[in-house]
């Protein structure tokens, strides 16, 4: 006995609204996405209660590595990068060429002395990152650190700072850094933190 | 398939026609595709931005400005939290006449220890409007404590604290109290 087959009718569903759809979310998270720079060093920030985020402000980091060492990253604007340098040249009586503020611009964050800064630009980026650097000196006689963010409040005074520090720097580098940041009457800041997890 | 096409078969009217092609294309992998970007540029968007807390510094101390008032500071206003090595946190409300290895006491990070002190200080303060916390790291401690810390004035919604360095005469409580004998760090 032949089975008569029910006529299938043709299931279909338009797709083009939905692909609309998500091709527009997808536009705009392309769009919003920042990508996290990469860290120079790992660093675990300490967790906090805190739920307010990081604004996207012109924003100079300061990094503080486990063994207290402290790395600048500068604010995202190449204009602006390439005069700090020329200031802090200046300042230090380093020429910088332009193929050393090329490479300056595109460097997440400096971890050397300013004597030693021209030469680090100087290596290809592949191998900054293999140079262990001793990071921006910061001590009672030689505060390139706070220079640094001094001259980049010089360019404009807009900008904001955070500070990352590891969880198990030790305390006093820390206060070099406050006290550094007081001197130079700064005193409005952002401790990056995470969430808290545990409570 | 989302699609499935169905032949129409109607061969009536004896022209032949040219078979017309489907100009539908399927977009369901497209779709799919795009809900995969969509998802990964969501998450990356939401998880990459770090918390952070405020912090403001009070100004230093012009170098020819007189110097402040002495102000008589009733003790209860006031708590002083002194943060030590291994994660330990002492507090003490007195003034260096009453600071003595029993009245500086050790309490610990979480909610039982330092949130129920802060809470009970601020409690028995005469005036509460007044009541200060006063938060000495040590050169022991480490940066996760200082936010911990912080953290705890938040919690506690202590509107008035300050950072300040520990005194020469705390100093000595609590070297006794987690028992070294060192010199101090100098801090560099």
């Amino acid at each position: 006995m032949a089975r008569v087959k029910p006529k299938r009718h043709g299931v279909v569903t338009d797709m083009t609204a939905m692909c609309d759809v998500t091709f527009l979310l997808l536009t705009f998270f392309i769009m919003t996405t920042q990508f996290k720079k990469p860290d120079v060093e790992q660093i675990k920030p300490p967790s906090s209660v805190s739920e307010k985020l990081l604004p996207d402000a012109n924003l100079m980091t300061i990094n503080i590595t486990k063994d207290g060492k402290f790395y600048f990253a500068a604010v995202e604007n190449s204009k602006e990068r390439s005069e700090l340098l020329d200031k802090m040249g200046a300042k230090y009586g380093v020429q910088f060429s332009n193929e050393d503020k090329i490479a300056f611009v595109k460097t997440p964050a400096i971890g050397v002395p300013m004597n030693q800064l021209k030469g680090f630009l100087k290596l290809p980026e592949d191998q900054r990152k293999n140079v262990i650097t001793k990071g921006v000196p910061l001590d009672s006689t030689n505060k390139q650190l706070i220079d640094w963010v001094s001259a980049s409040l010089e360019i404009n005074p807009e900008y904001k700072l955070a500070i990352k520090g590891d969880g198990a720097t030790n305390y006093p580098k820390v206060k070099n850094l406050f006290e550094g940041l007081r001197d130079i009457e700064y005193y409005k800041f952002w401790l990056i933190t995470t969430q808290e997890t545990n409570k | 398939m989302a699609e499935v096409q169905v032949q129409d078969k109607s061969e009536k009217g004896g022209k032949v026609r040219s078979k017309k092609q489907s100009t539908r294309v399927d977009m369901t992998p497209m779709v799919d595709l795009n809900f995969l970007m969509l998802m990964f540029f969501m998450f990356t968007t939401t998880f990459s931005k770090p918390n952070v807390m405020d912090l403001g510094l009070p100004a230093k101390p012009k170098k020819d400005a007189p110097p402040p008032q002495r102000t008589e500071i009733d003790l209860t206003n006031s708590i002083s939290l002194i943060i030590g090595k291994d994660n330990r946190i002492f507090y003490h409300q007195t003034d260096q006449a009453g600071l003595n290895e029993n009245t500086l006491q050790e309490t610990t990070y979480d909610k039982e220890g330092i949130t129920k002190v802060i809470e009970q200080a601020k409690r028995r303060a005469k005036d509460v409007k007044k009541f200060t916390v006063i938060i000495k790291p040590t050169d022991d401690a480490v940066y996760k404590n200082f936010v911990d810390i912080l953290d705890q004035m938040t919690i506690t919604n202590s509107q008035q604290y300050g950072v300040t360095d520990i005194k020469p005469w705390e100093k000595v409580i609590y070297e006794k109290k987690v028992g070294v004998a060192k010199p101090a760090v100098p801090a560099q």
